[in-house]
């Protein structure tokens, strides 16, 4: 079985090596895909190097303008589309705060409970400080959580965390449509609605090891308004029958 | 002397003027010089048929200023929400274009490093 980790970066030149370094552990069948979202520094060439120096196959792709996270990380599902032969496609934070070694508990849940989308959440269990981000981010997560809840009936932890395992039928529905800016609570959202299998696997967290986060204090407010009323939007929309995957080809 | 009648016959002349002069320059797609053909035209027949747009503001109790510009506000709406609709379907189509791209230079940086290998495993690359 050959799975895909998704990196989208921008601006991550200072912490791409040490987190591909970190994807080193992992065991084969893991392939890697960083996809630089229009960087302006160094992040192009720090990953062209990566390809000759990482033990696991890496790939790369370079959007030439910087397009949002959601489009860089529907790049990878696109990606993961044309290849053909994945089962599943993990995202994966480049800027360090995510923990490789909760990659392969990620993947067995979502074998395990036949899971559409298996969400690495920081809410489950008490990791210590750095882990569950500030107060006033958990009053976000929170609000989203309830309003995800209150919609779909479907109770989730940590609605934001782009620390998240993609089954088939998940990943290529969103590698023809996928939310632009904000991505996660929206495409959380959807598969709930959608009867798609949600689940969540308590992980740790650390703090950014580098670069700068995409919600910035004044794009807060409009962060909030924007994913709430995309929630809404899509609930007014139509269910989707969403078909089973083909299986992946053999490599 | 200049009133209203006179001004929107002005406009309408103007805007068949430049939309035809855009067209023919081939940068205003025939699709939207219609709707722009539309407006000047409107223009043009309450600039030359006054008392039927007065007809249409008794009717309505509005002053004939107020109905212009009621009219006019309308007009701007719809235009700029079809630019917002238009606006979304192309970036849709850049982002579409803007991934495919990505994957295709990576296909292809994939290729080059398989020939430069071993001819056969670029061929085998390009067969997958």
């Amino acid at each position: 079985m050959r799975n895909l980790i998704v990196i989208p970066a921008f601006n991550e030149e200072e912490a791409l090596p040490k987190t591909v370094e970190r994807l080193q552990r992992l065991p084969a069948g893991f392939e890697i895909l960083v996809v630089n979202d229009g960087s302006k520094d160094r992040t192009k060439d720090v990953a062209n190097r990566l390809v000759a120096t990482s033990r696991l196959p890496l790939h790369v792709a370079h959007l030439p303008v910087n397009c949002g996270i959601g489009v860089a990380v529907q790049t990878g599902y696109r990606f993961a589309v044309a290849d053909g032969g994945y089962r599943y496609v993990i995202q994966f934070d480049a800027d360090g705060q995510h923990d490789a070694d909760y990659i392969n508990a990620l993947v067995d849940l979502a074998v395990r409970d036949d899971l559409d989308l298996c969400v690495g959440s920081r809410f489950i269990h008490d990791f210590g400080p750095g882990s569950r981000s500030t107060f006033l981010r958990r009053v976000g997560i929170r609000f989203f959580a309830g309003l995800i809840g209150l919609m779909s009936g479907v109770k989730v932890t940590d609605p934001t965390s782009g620390f998240r395992c993609l089954g088939p039928r998940a990943w290529r529905r969103f590698a023809d449509s996928y939310p632009e800016d904000y991505p996660e609570p929206e495409a959380l959202f959807w598969c709930a609605r959608n009867r798609l299998k949600v689940g969540e696997l308590p992980v740790r967290m650390f703090e950014r090891q580098g670069g700068v986060s995409s919600i910035r204090k004044l794009k807060s407010a409009y962060y909030m308004v924007k994913v709430s009323l995309a929630i809404v939007f899509d609930r007014i929309r139509g269910t989707e029958v969403v078909m089973p995957a083909p299986q992946p080809a053999t490599a | 002397m200049i009133n209203a009648e006179f001004l929107m016959l002005l406009g309408g002349c103007g805007a068949f003027a430049m939309t035809l002069y855009w067209v023919r320059v081939r940068e205003l797609r025939e699709r939207y010089a219609i709707g722009w053909l539309a407006v000047a035209t409107l223009l043009l027949l309450t600039g030359l048929f006054p008392d039927v747009l007065k007809g249409i503001a008794d009717r309505a109790h509005l002053s004939y200023p107020a109905l212009v510009l009621f009219a006019a506000l309308g007009l701007i709406y719809l235009n700029s929400f079809f630019v917002s609709v238009a606006l979304t379907k192309h970036y849709r189509w850049n982002v579409r274009l803007t991934q495919q791209m990505a994957l295709l230079e990576e296909r292809l940086r994939r290729l080059e490093e398989a020939k430069t290998a071993k001819p056969e495993d670029a061929e085998a690359t390009l067969a997958d």
